[in-house]
């Protein structure tokens, strides 16, 4: 299983190295070759996997199927775009002065790291493993938001680290409680937590526990993807951090975040009935979505209009996993490539802007068309796939989650199973109706919000004093390559990519 | 000498008993050094309790567990934040959110709640730790609650470390403790989660003159 092995090694000794190289050409290079590495890696599992099915690794310890496969996909396609950005980001930051040369290391380092964290929480067979993981990726990252060392990025800094760790804390209570669960069922304690051993007893386990398992793991998970009401750290950190760091956290961390969620969900499904783990789940994406749209109406600092849509499209996949069936959750899984393109894109334009403009403001940035040619397009091509127009992919897979919800409504909306805490008198077909209208208007709302903010910095002419010209770099041929990703993808999904899909459908899927 | 089951259990509920004792005192305190001391001494019971769960059932992996606890948060964390205190300009917590007194009521309210959620899962545990469970859970919402309630920034990090002390007691009280790669996991996180607020606080210190995290309000909407 070398591929397997190279997934973890590869980060691993790139991140190492870095640590003892200064020259920032040496640095990137070892950063662009460990991608390629991680690369050819995952296109080698995502064929073995779709050949020969879910397969375990490196004694038990990896188990990868067709959801984890989609992950690394997403992990390791957002991460490539990064390293490209990276290389003209960076050199520019060094020049400037703003990255002291000898700080470069530490930044590829924690980098690596990142990566590395990600790929071991997506990869692990057993829950705990993941667990560990994913706190780590709020230890790597946390002097990566906190990098310019200014006071506003060391107060987003300790915001998200103080936040993340104690969500994340809860989550490991979860985590305890379902081992609790299991230890009842398996004799072997070793593997008690392993996700291919609680699949084939899952059945069996203790309700009662699982279910308050589930709460601790989807409010604590919740915190690192920014489901509102445990957002607050966000927009802050997406603000703070450089905007490659930003685009990794948009694209990938929320992703990885959200398939912790849901591989417990699977779990907990086997035992308890699939209206429960559905209502909490849509009932988080709702509350997104409303409080995103509403913040993004309101916002005057791009990066942070950027940071709270990003909530909006976690809710809206919320959304698509709680309503589930077939459509539902394909359309969640689908949504979560589409935002991650979309979303890292419109970072890598906000770092641009914020490179030559010099604020965050949206009112002091004007004429980005003129002053910046290529950007603009970015930042116009990802603010209208954000907004899910067509003909941008995310528009299929947001009609894809409002048809679900419109055609099944919210599963058991409030828990009436057991304790019969509330139930709501209403007819079945006005709560559908009901809540697509909630969904249709706050996407409505987000869209405006969005587009009149972008349009308002697109258009225009520049402040005097900016530059105005734009000579192309290697950093925009990531942009480049999303955005055609983004329309290829609406009308033609490659036949890998759509059975790696359809297939972590089926996993997700509970009959 | 043999310990009869019964008695061990008594035991165990004892030493839980007493980690749930610090963390009131937690609360109650406010100089600064003085809440890390009542941390190690919260650690150092943990330590026993782990260390009697293993000899009474034979898990020897607790054992390295209750090693590791006695290095790390017995010795090594505490140490480092008394690093960190020694930089600052101010060792007292002079304004809290919640005063002592309601502090300390919240915080019984907070272990009634606790036993009413953990309540119906109870009967499932192990006879020799099963009111531990309940115990944990209190100490990790008064964890959590300290968190809330405090300003500074070390204090803030000591009721994360209370929360992560009532983990480890869920985990040793309700399972005999996590497998052992899962364990060293955690150890790690939580021994570098402190290294990175010990620094994080230094650095607020230089940037705002001030590790009241009330200061930390330069983002918002």
């Amino acid at each position: 299983m070398i591929e397997v092995a190279a997934l973890v090694a590869a980060p691993l000794f790139a991140g190492g190295l870095s640590l003892t190289v200064h020259r920032s050409a040496l640095l990137h290079a070892i950063n662009l070759m460990s991608m390629a590495i991680l690369v050819t890696a995952e296109i080698m599992i995502t064929r073995t996997m779709l050949k020969d099915g879910p397969f375990t690794a490196l004694e038990q310890l990896v188990y990868l199927d067709a959801l984890s496969t989609f992950i690394l996909f997403i992990i390791g396609t957002v991460g490539l775009a990064c390293s490209f950005y990276m290389r003209s980001y960076l050199d520019e930051q060094v020049a400037r002065g703003v990255i002291a040369p000898t700080r470069l290391n530490l930044f590829f380092f924690l980098f690596h790291m990142f990566l590395l964290a990600m790929i071991v929480a997506t990869i692990a067979n057993s829950v705990g493993v993941q667990w560990v993981a994913i706190e780590a990726t709020t230890l790597a990252t946390t002097f990566l938001i906190a990098f310019w060392r200014r006071r506003e990025s060391l107060e987003a800094g300790w915001k998200y680290l103080i936040l993340c760790s104690v969500g994340i804390s809860l989550a490991l209570f979860g985590v305890v409680l379902l081992y609790y669960s299991s230890l009842h069922v398996l004799s072997d304690v070793g593997q008690a937590l392993n996700v291919t051993q609680l699949l084939t007893v899952a059945d069996r386990l203790n309700p009662h526990v699982l279910k308050l398992a589930f709460i601790f793991i989807l409010v604590g998970y919740g915190t690192k993807v920014g489901l509102v009401p445990m957002h607050s750290w966000l927009p802050d950190a997406y603000t703070e951090a450089p905007a490659p760091v930003v685009a990794m956290l948009a694209g990938v961390l929320e992703v990885v975040s959200v398939y912790a969620i849901l591989r417990m969900r699977v779990i907990v499904d086997h035992a308890v009935p699939f209206a429960f783990t559905g209502g909490l789940l849509a009932l988080l994406g709702f509350a997104s979505l409303v409080t995103a749209a509403f913040f993004i109406l309101i916002q005057h600092n791009y990066k942070r209009l950027f940071a709270y849509s990003s909530i909006e499209h976690m809710g809206i996949a919320m959304i698509g996993f709680g309503v589930g069936g077939a459509l539902g959750t394909f359309g969640g899984l689908f949504h979560l490539l589409n935002h991650a393109f979309a979303k890292s894109m419109a970072f890598f334009a906000a770092g641009n802007i914020h490179r030559r403009f010099h604020t965050v403001e949206i009112g002091q940035v004007q004429g980005v068309s003129t002053a910046q040619p290529w950007t603009a397009m970015a930042l116009m091509i990802s603010g209208l796939a954000l907004s899910a127009l067509p003909p941008f992919s995310s528009f299929a897979s947001e009609v894809q989650v409002v048809t679900a919800l419109a055609s099944q409504g919210v599963p058991g909306m409030w828990f009436t199973s057991t304790e019969g805490m509330v139930t709501i008198a209403l007819s079945d077909q006005f709560e559908r109706l009901a809540l697509t209208a909630v969904f249709l208007m706050s996407v409505a709302l987000a869209f405006g919000g969005l587009i009149y903010r972008i349009t308002g910095m697109v258009w225009g002419t520049p402040t005097e004093g900016v530059l105005r010209q734009e000579t192309w770099s290697l950093g925009h041929l990531p942009v480049i390559l999303l955005a055609g990703a983004l329309v290829v993808f609406s009308v033609f999904l490659p036949p890998p990519i759509r059975q790696l899909l359809e297939q972590a459908t089926t996993i997700l899927v509970i009959q | 000498m043999q310990i009869l089951p019964y008695n061990g259990a008594q035991l165990v509920d004892l030493c839980s008993a007493l980690l749930l004792l610090t963390c009131f005192a937690i609360v109650a305190q406010r100089r600064l050094s003085s809440c890390v001391d009542l941390f190690a001494l919260q650690s150092a019971f943990l330590v026993v309790t782990a260390a009697l769960v293993a000899y009474l059932t034979g898990n020897q992996h607790l054992y390295i567990a209750a090693a590791l606890t006695a290095v790390i948060k017995v010795i090594i964390i505490p140490l480092v934040l008394k690093k960190v205190i020694d930089r600052l300009n101010v060792k007292r917590e002079l304004v809290m959110y919640v005063n002592v007194p309601t502090g300390l009521l919240i915080c019984g309210g907070l272990v009634m709640l606790a036993f009413f959620i953990a309540q119906p899962i109870i009967p499932f545990g192990f006879l020799l730790t099963r009111d531990s469970l309940a115990i944990a859970l209190g100490i990790v919402l008064i964890g959590f609650f300290t968190m809330i309630a405090r300003q500074k920034a070390v204090t803030q990090l000591v009721g994360f470390l209370v929360l992560e002390n009532g983990l480890f007691l869920a985990a040793t009280a309700a399972t005999y403790g996590m497998p052992l790669i899962v364990e060293l996991g955690v150890f790690f996180d939580v021994l570098i989660a402190t290294l990175i607020a010990g620094i994080y606080t230094n650095r607020l210190q230089d940037a705002f003159d001030n590790v009241d995290t009330n200061r930390l309000t330069v983002l918002k909407e």
